[in-house]
C-alpha cells in the first residue's frame, strides 16, 4: 500500500504539488489527469524520489520512503519503475543493454564499470523484450527504433526491475494512435497479470476512462478529484481543466484512440 | 500597392523601423582600418616587398633536389617517426588523464561550485602555457630527447582535453541520465551507462584530432631539443640546406596527411558514419 501524506513540492514561488494526500492499494491501475503544469509529472517524480519533497511524507508498507538514503533509496527507485514521455532510453546503447540497465541497482560496481552482464540477466532481458514483441530488435541501437518501439523497450526495462509499482509519465503523449493502444494494452496487461500497481499520467480523458478503474484529477498542484471514472461529471471536469472547459469538453478532441474498426484494418 | 500608404503615420507608430544603425558602426569601421594602417607603418611593412628577391632565391634552392642521393635519409625518417610517436604517446597519456578529470570537472557529475572552480583552474593552468615552454622546462629537468617532448604534449593536451570532455559531459541529454537514475543506478551506473555512451563519440573524435594536431606541433618541439624532426629541420635551416628543408617539409606534410586519413577511417569505424 502506497500512501502520500500532505506531499508538497515547491519550485521557488510556485507550488508544483500542494499537500497531496492519497492512498493507493496494491494492484490498482490509477489514471492521473489534469492540464499541463498541474503537477502530474512532479507527483510521479516525487514518488520515485527523482526529486525530494519540500514537505510531507511518502509511506509504503509502514516504511518512510522520504527518509531513504543511499542503497535503500536506490532499491526503492528500482521497486517503483518509471516510464517517460520521451522514453529516456540511452540512444547509443543497443536495446538489450538498455533493458539490462533495469538491473543496475543491484550490480556490483566492478561489473557495472566493465559492462558485464550475467547470462541470467541476459535471459531475463530477452524474455521481457519478447513479452512486448521486441525481441527481434534486441541488438539494434535504441535510437534506430520508432517512438512506439522505444516506449515498449522502456516498458521492458521497467519489467526488468521487477517493480511493485509502475509510474508512467504521459507514456503515450508522443505516440500515434496505434502505438498508443499497444503501449496502454501492455501496461494494462502488466497490471492485471503481474499484479503491479500502475500510476499513469494521461493527457487524454477517454484513455483514462477506458483503462483505469480509478482516476485522480489534479489542478494547480492539488488533488481535486479522486474516484471512479463514472463520477467524472461536467462540473468536476471543469474544476480539473479550468476555464478552458467552459464550453464543455469534447473528449474526441483530446483523444488519440481509433475506432475499433480502423484499428483492425491497421493491425491486419 | 502604395496607395493609401501614410509614411508619416507609420513612422510615428513604429519609429524604430525607420532608424538607421547610427554612426557607431562607421566609427568602428574607421577605427579598425586606421589601426591596421598605423601598424603597417609602425612595423615597416614595406620590407615585405623590398626583400621579396631573397624569398625567391630560397624557393629556388628548395626546388633543386639534385643532391637527394647524399642526404641522410635514415636519420630524417627515424626523426619523423619519432615525432609521430611523441605525438601519439603524449596524446594517449593526456587522454587517460583527461577522461576522469573531464567527468570530475562537469557540473552534472559534481555539482559543488568550489570543487569545480579548482578543477577548471587546473585545466586552465595546464594549457595556459605553450607546449614549447613546457618542453624547455622538461628538457632542463630530464635532458635532451623525446621524453621531454612527450611530457610537454601530455601536460598541455591534458588541460585541453579535460576542458573539452567536461563541456561534452555537461552538454549531454539529461533525459537519458534521468532514465538511468530512475532505475536505481548509482554513480557508477550513471557514468557508465548514461553519460559515457553519450560523450564517447566526442572523446574519440577529439582524441584522434589531437594526435593529428600534435604531430604538427611536435615538429617544433625538436627546435628546443625535445626530440623529433624539428631538430633536423633547424640544423638544415642554419646551414642553408634549403633542398633538405623542403624534403623535411614534404615528409611532415605526408605524415600529417597519413594520420588525417587514418584517424578519419578510425572515427568512421568507431563512431559510425551517422552523426
Amino acid at each position: 500500500m502506497l500512501q502520500l501524506v500532505e506531499l508538497t513540492r515547491r519550485f521557488g514561488e510556485t507550488c508544483a504539488v500542494d499537500r497531496a494526500s492519497v492512498t493507493i492499494a496494491d494492484g490498482e491501475m490509477v489514471g492521473i489527469i489534469g492540464r499541463s503544469g498541474a503537477g502530474k509529472s512532479t507527483l510521479l517524480r516525487l514518488i520515485n524520489r527523482l526529486i525530494d519533497p519540500s514537505e510531507g511524507r511518502i509511506e509504503c508498507d509502514g516504511i518512510d520512503v522520504t527518509a531513504l538514503r543511499g542503497k535503500a533509496l536506490r532499491a526503492w527507485r528500482a521497486r517503483t519503475a518509471m516510464i517517460f514521455q520521451q522514453f529516456n532510453l540511452v540512444n547509443r546503447l543497443d536495446v538489450l543493454t538498455n533493458v539490462m540497465c533495469g538491473r543496475l541497482f543491484d550490480m556490483p560496481a566492478a561489473r557495472v564499470l566493465l559492462k558485464w552482464f550475467t547470462p541470467t540477466e541476459r535471459a531475463l532481458a530477452i524474455r521481457a523484450l519478447d513479452r512486448l514483441g521486441m525481441a527481434d530488435v534486441a541488438m539494434n541501437r535504441a535510437d534506430a527504433l520508432s517512438g512506439g518501439q522505444q516506449q515498449r523497450v522502456a516498458i521492458a526495462r521497467a519489467l526488468m526491475q521487477q517493480p511493485r509499482i509502475l509510474l508512467a509519465d504521459e507514456p503515450i503523449a508522443s505516440l500515434d494512435p496505434l502505438n498508443a493502444k499497444l503501449v496502454m494494452d501492455a501496461l494494462a496487461d502488466i497490471n492485471r497479470r503481474d499484479g503491479i500497481t500502475v500510476l499513469i499520467n494521461l493527457h487524454t480523458l477517454d484513455t483514462a476512462r477506458t483503462y483505469c478503474q480509478r482516476i485522480i484529477g489534479m489542478s494547480s498542484g492539488r488533488i481535486v478529484f479522486d474516484g471512479a471514472p463514472d463520477a467524472l461529471t461536467d462540473p468536476v471536469l471543469r474544476e480539473i481543466y479550468g476555464q478552458s472547459a467552459n464550453e464543455g469538453l469534447d473528449e474526441r478532441l483530446t483523444s488519440t484512440s481509433l475506432p475499433a474498426s480502423s484499428l483492425a484494418t491497421l493491425a491486419g | 500597392m502604395s496607395g493609401g500608404l501614410d509614411i508619416a503615420a507609420e513612422r510615428a507608430r513604429h519609429p524604430e523601423a525607420f532608424r538607421g544603425k547610427g554612426w557607431l558602426g562607421w566609427l568602428l569601421f574607421a577605427g579598425v582600418f586606421g589601426y591596421l594602417f598605423y601598424l603597417m607603418w609602425l612595423f615597416d611593412f614595406g620590407r615585405v616587398f623590398t626583400s621579396l628577391a631573397n624569398v625567391w632565391v630560397i624557393v629556388g634552392l628548395m626546388l633543386d633536389w639534385s643532391g637527394i642521393a647524399d642526404w641522410d635519409h635514415a636519420e630524417l625518417w627515424r626523426s619523423m617517426l619519432e615525432t609521430v610517436a611523441m605525438a601519439y604517446l603524449g596524446t594517449m597519456l593526456a587522454v587517460v588523464l583527461a577522461v576522469p578529470l573531464g567527468f570530475l570537472g562537469a557540473s552534472n557529475v559534481i555539482p559543488q561550485r568550489v570543487f569545480r572552480f579548482f578543477t577548471r583552474r587546473l585545466f586552465d593552468g595546464l594549457r595556459g602555457l605553450d607546449q614549447l615552454i613546457w618542453a624547455l622546462v622538461f628538457v632542463r629537468a630530464m635532458g635532451l630527447g623525446p621524453i621531454a617532448g612527450i611530457l610537454a604534449i601530455a601536460v598541455v593536451e591534458t588541460g585541453v582535453l579535460a576542458k573539452l570532455f567536461a563541456e561534452a559531459v555537461e552538454n549531454i541529454d539529461r533525459g537519458q541520465v534521468e532514465g538511468i537514475t530512475a532505475v536505481g543506478a548509482g554513480l557508477a551506473g550513471r557514468l557508465r551507462f548514461a553519460m559515457l555512451p553519450q560523450v564517447l563519440p566526442v572523446m574519440i573524435s577529439q582524441a584522434l584530432y589531437s594526435i593529428e594536431s600534435n604531430a604538427r606541433e611536435a615538429t617544433i618541439l625538436g627546435l628546443v631539443g625535445a626530440g623529433g624532426i624539428g631538430l633536423r629541420l633547424s640544423e638544415r635551416i642554419q646551414i642553408n640546406a634549403w633542398d633538405q628543408v623542403a624534403y623535411v617539409i614534404v615528409l611532415i606534410l605526408i605524415s600529417v596527411a597519413l594520420i588525417d586519413t587514418t584517424s578519419r577511417y578510425l572515427r568512421l569505424r568507431l563512431i559510425g558514419a551517422v552523426n
